[in-house]
């Protein structure tokens, strides 16, 4: 296929986290609104005047200086978090909104406000006390927690206008941006895909990590473009698959799996579009952030949710995806030392390949996978599997 | 033949006592029982009989079932190592601390034998369809029984405490077949042992087959909160997760918290068909409250210069009368209220529990459940001597009994301060800050820090926790020395004793 315009501009943005388009909207005087979670609406760190920075730390190698604040048992993600702080890589940061989901994320942003790594007075950073269940009590808790943690400081702090008025103009920006992602991704269901997992991870990650109104003039392009793409005649991938899993921030993860001869059609893991780029309804009569928080609730798929319906649902959901993206398997996969993940790709792989017939496989992985040999033979192994299922299925052997 | 010198008696019996004289480390054992004095011995030997008696009635109330039992659990035969676990606990004990030691020790075998005893007359496995399951509600053991006070007719019993957690302590070796059935699973090795130890139990169809239904939690930690899941996938009944904040130390959780636990209530009135009784409810809080007052009061005298109580029987207990008597066990109280009288008699005659403490210490983060009697080495051998624990310093709220409102409000500010709380959630305050004004209130000098080698919560923080306090926090007097322990708490195979 003939490479996307904005492909090569899109990879050199996810080259760092105080990337061009970053800089360039804080020289123009907004704010920078770090997060890690999906459960911090990234919609209200785009009121008018800030912006949102699902943070990453690209291309770090040694994790020395996070090592010895934090043990070796914490995730590559949360430590290489540390790390880039520590050295200043998020400097230019006015805010951290974090949320006590997990207790290694945690903590690492805790090291942010110890240690006063960023050199701005008014630099703070705060904690949602996140439910584990969807019900009436949970919704009003969370619509609590937003504006007692996200927008009364950003009032008081950097007199950010938090009106519903504002609000709706923040919804209206994040839906745009869900409708381009959404709409590329429904290339994903082709039969032949015009567009390879690689490059959609690309995509996707600019739309967390990048001021959303400096980026969307490129997506709408992109999307235009992939209009009239013509995919390969000859297919260049053996089976499709499914990545469900723990925070995926490294494309080269993707790269790593797609080389092996797979096509990845669905992104269920953080920092993907399943969910993430889900466009936020605002109904009539309810105020816009209980809606959001109501579409938070809802739409997350994380493990920690604890009740019957969400186990289940997120069991189900893997199945729709597996069903409406034409994948032949999934892979589990988690980030090594996440204790979420690590109980429930156990789970989850077990009733999907049992329990709904789906062939799977789990791994763990490193935050940092490009040049994983290891991983590259696990995957390499379960898609041969697939292809002699697919044979043995073509040929009628059971 | 030469006398000895009567002067030296007493030395030679305080050196042929010495634990590290009678210890023999290539067996693992010690050489021969010590010796305390005639009085202490006689008391101690009457307390192990008892200890004898109480497990050979749980036998006679039910021989079938105990039969069964043995060769149906792999964990129930821990049991039987009771005895030999308190006389490690009570480790070079002598006069009032070996009394205390003895009588909470004593309480807690009944209260575990009552509930081994309900188990198994109402297990399914070994009586199918009978009536006494259904008058069961299976709770997570992180959730404090309190609530249950509510439900007379009903009986609230903690899923996991006496399959894993209880028999853990007693027996290092019972939790790696259960560790090994849940890696096997695939469920990563790095996680903490003990939800993995309860999911291997549940993998490996290890649990009594009791309840109307089940209660999870999110307490205290994120592996805890991944266990339900499999847990419900095994016992097939109805559940509710009973949410509990998670930044517990802020004023705006609380209405979610009371709500939860209106929720609760509500879930359990509406699977057992039981309407909750607030009569009954809130006289088992007034037990409660006395029961809390006289823990407040062991933790007074413990900041005193004569500390009367050391080592680990101050939490094992804590945590067992906190989780399991709920208020609603009057048993308990007759328990606190004797060991009050031992305790406040040793500290009015300003009598020192032990001749030499060289060090104050606090037993911080959570204890390694393999090696309970740690404490008990680190005071024997190097004169240490455990006068705080974060285990027993949880929830000290008074219940105020005065309205139905103000008593639920005050029990969900009891549960949020639950058992490994404080190192688990909530913000690294409650773990850091809190240790120092611990050891200022305890005027202590020495820190036993346990480093759970798998717990997020800690691994989080680990060598800043070493940090001076910042400006604004308590300081203590004299910097405390801090030693890290490195230890994975249920399963002493990743770190040894």
């Amino acid at each position: 296929m003939k490479d996307l315009k904005h492909l090569y501009t899109f990879e050199q943005l996810l080259e760092s986290a105080n990337n061009p388009l970053v800089r360039q909207a804080v020289e123009d005087g907004q704010l920078a609104l770090g997060y890690t979670c999906y459960h911090m609406p990234e919609v209200l760190l785009n009121l008018p005047g800030c912006f949102s920075v699902r943070l990453r730390a690209p291309l770090t190698g040694s994790m020395d200086i996070a090592g010895y604040y934090m043990a070796n048992f914490i995730c590559d993600y949360a430590k290489s978090l540390l790390e880039r702080g520590i050295e200043g890589g998020y400097n230019f940061l006015s805010a951290i909104m974090g949320t006590e989901t997990c207790s290694e994320m945690n903590r690492t942003l805790e090291h942010f406000e110890i240690m006063k790594l960023v050199p701005n007075e008014k630099f703070f950073v705060s904690f949602l006390d996140m439910p584990f269940k969807v019900t009436e009590n949970t919704v009003r808790h969370y619509v609590d927690q937003l504006k007692v943690k996200v927008l009364n400081p950003l009032h008081e702090v950097y007199g950010v206008d938090v009106s519903e008025d504002a609000m709706r103009k923040a919804v209206e920006l994040h839906n745009e941006v869900c409708r381009l992602i959404t709409e590329i991704g429904q290339y994903r269901k082709e039969e032949n895909p015009r567009i390879t997992g690689y490059e959609f991870h690309i995509l996707n990650l600019v739309s967390y990590t990048c001021p959303k109104a400096l980026i969307l003039p490129m997506l709408r392009e992109t999307a235009e473009e992939l209009k009239t793409r013509k995919p390969d005649a000859k297919k260049n991938w053996r089976v499709k698959i499914a990545v469900v899993g723990s925070e995926i921030d490294d494309p080269g993860f993707t790269k790593l799996v797609e080389d092996t001869g797979a096509l990845i059609v669905v992104d269920r893991f953080c920092f993907g579009s399943k969910p993430g780029r889900e466009v936020i309804e605002l109904p009539e009569g309810m105020p816009v952030l209980e809606a959001i928080a109501r579409h938070y609730l809802t739409t997350s798929q994380c493990p920690r949710y604890m009740s019957k319906e969400k186990v289940h649902e997120r069991h189900q959901t893997v199945y729709d995806l597996v069903k409406d993206y034409h994948a032949q398997g999934v892979l589990y996969e988690q980030l090594k030392f996440c204790e979420f993940w690590g109980y429930e790709r156990a789970l989850a792989s077990y009733v999907i390949t049992h329990d709904y017939g789906i062939p799977s496989v789990a791994i763990d992985r490193q935050n940092a996978t490009g040049s994983s040999g290891q991983l590259r033979t696990r995957v390499q192994a379960f898609i041969e599997s697939l292809e002699i299922k697919q044979i043995q299925a073509e040929k009628g052997v059971r | 033949m030469k006398l000895p010198n009567p002067k030296q008696i007493p030395e030679f019996f305080r050196h042929i006592n010495d634990y590290t004289y009678r210890f023999n480390p290539k067996t693992g054992n010690f050489r021969y029982r010590e010796f305390r004095g005639l009085k202490d011995d006689v008391y101690n030997f009457y307390m192990w009989l008892k200890v004898w008696k109480d497990m050979a009635l749980l036998v006679a109330k039910g021989p079938l079932n105990i039969v069964k039992a043995l060769f149906r659990y792999q964990w129930f035969a821990t049991y039987l190592s009771y005895p030999a676990f308190v006389d490690r606990a009570t480790l070079g004990m002598r006069g009032n601390q070996l009394r205390m030691a003895r009588l909470q020790y004593d309480r807690i075998v009944k209260k575990a034998t009552q509930f081994l005893y309900d188990s198994f007359s109402a297990d399914e496995n070994f009586h199918p369809g009978n009536k006494k399951a259904k008058k069961i509600v299976l709770f997570d053991e992180l959730i404090p029984c309190e609530i249950m006070a509510g439900f007379p007719n009903l009986i609230g019993i903690p899923a996991q405490t006496m399959p894993i957690f209880l028999t853990s302590i007693l027996d290092q070796n019972i939790v790696p077949p259960y560790l090994d059935a849940s890696e096997n699973f695939g469920i990563p090795a790095d996680v903490c042992p003990l939800p993995s130890a309860e999911t291997g139990c549940a993998l490996r169809d290890d649990y009594p087959k009791i309840g109307c239904c089940i209660i999870s939690c999110n307490m205290p930690c994120d592996g805890s909160v991944m266990t339900s899941a499999f847990q419900e996938r095994y016992f097939k009944l109805p559940s509710h997760p009973y949410g509990v904040p998670i930044r517990y130390t802020e004023e705006e959780v609380q209405p979610y918290a009371v709500e939860e636990m209106k929720e609760l209530i509500k879930f359990i009135e509406d699977v057992s068909g039981e309407t909750f009784n607030w009569d009954t409810f809130l006289s088992a809080m007034e037990v409660y409250n006395q029961e809390t007052r006289y823990e407040l009061a062991k933790w007074e005298v413990n900041r005193t210069p004569y500390p009367q109580m050391t080592g680990e029987t101050f939490w094992i207990y804590r945590m067992f009368f906190y989780h399991l008597s709920g208020g609603m066990d009057k048993n308990f109280l007759k328990t606190d209220k004797k060991v009050n009288e031992i305790m406040m008699r040793g500290y009015q005659a300003k009598a020192p529990c032990v001749k030499e403490m060289r060090h104050r210490c606090v037993e911080w983060s959570c204890p390694a459940n393999f090696y309970p009697d740690f404490s008990i080495w680190a005071q024997e051998c190097w004169g240490i001597y455990v006068v705080a624990a974060m285990e027993t310093l949880i929830s000290d709220v008074i219940i105020d009994t005065s309205s139905h409102e103000n008593a639920l409000r005050d029990l969900a500010l009891t549960y949020q301060r639950c058992t490994m709380r404080k190192h688990t959630k909530g913000g690294y305050r409650n773990v850091l800050n809190e240790l120092w004004t611990v050891c200022e209130q305890y005027n202590c000098d020495f820190v036993l820090m346990y480093d759970q080698i798998s717990c997020k919560g800690m691994d989080g923080l680990s060598p800043s926790s070493t940090s001076r306090p910042t400006s604004g926090t308590s300081g203590c007097s004299g910097w405390p020395r801090i030693c890290w322990i490195p230890e994975r708490s249920p399963s002493g195979r990743c770190a040894s004793r």
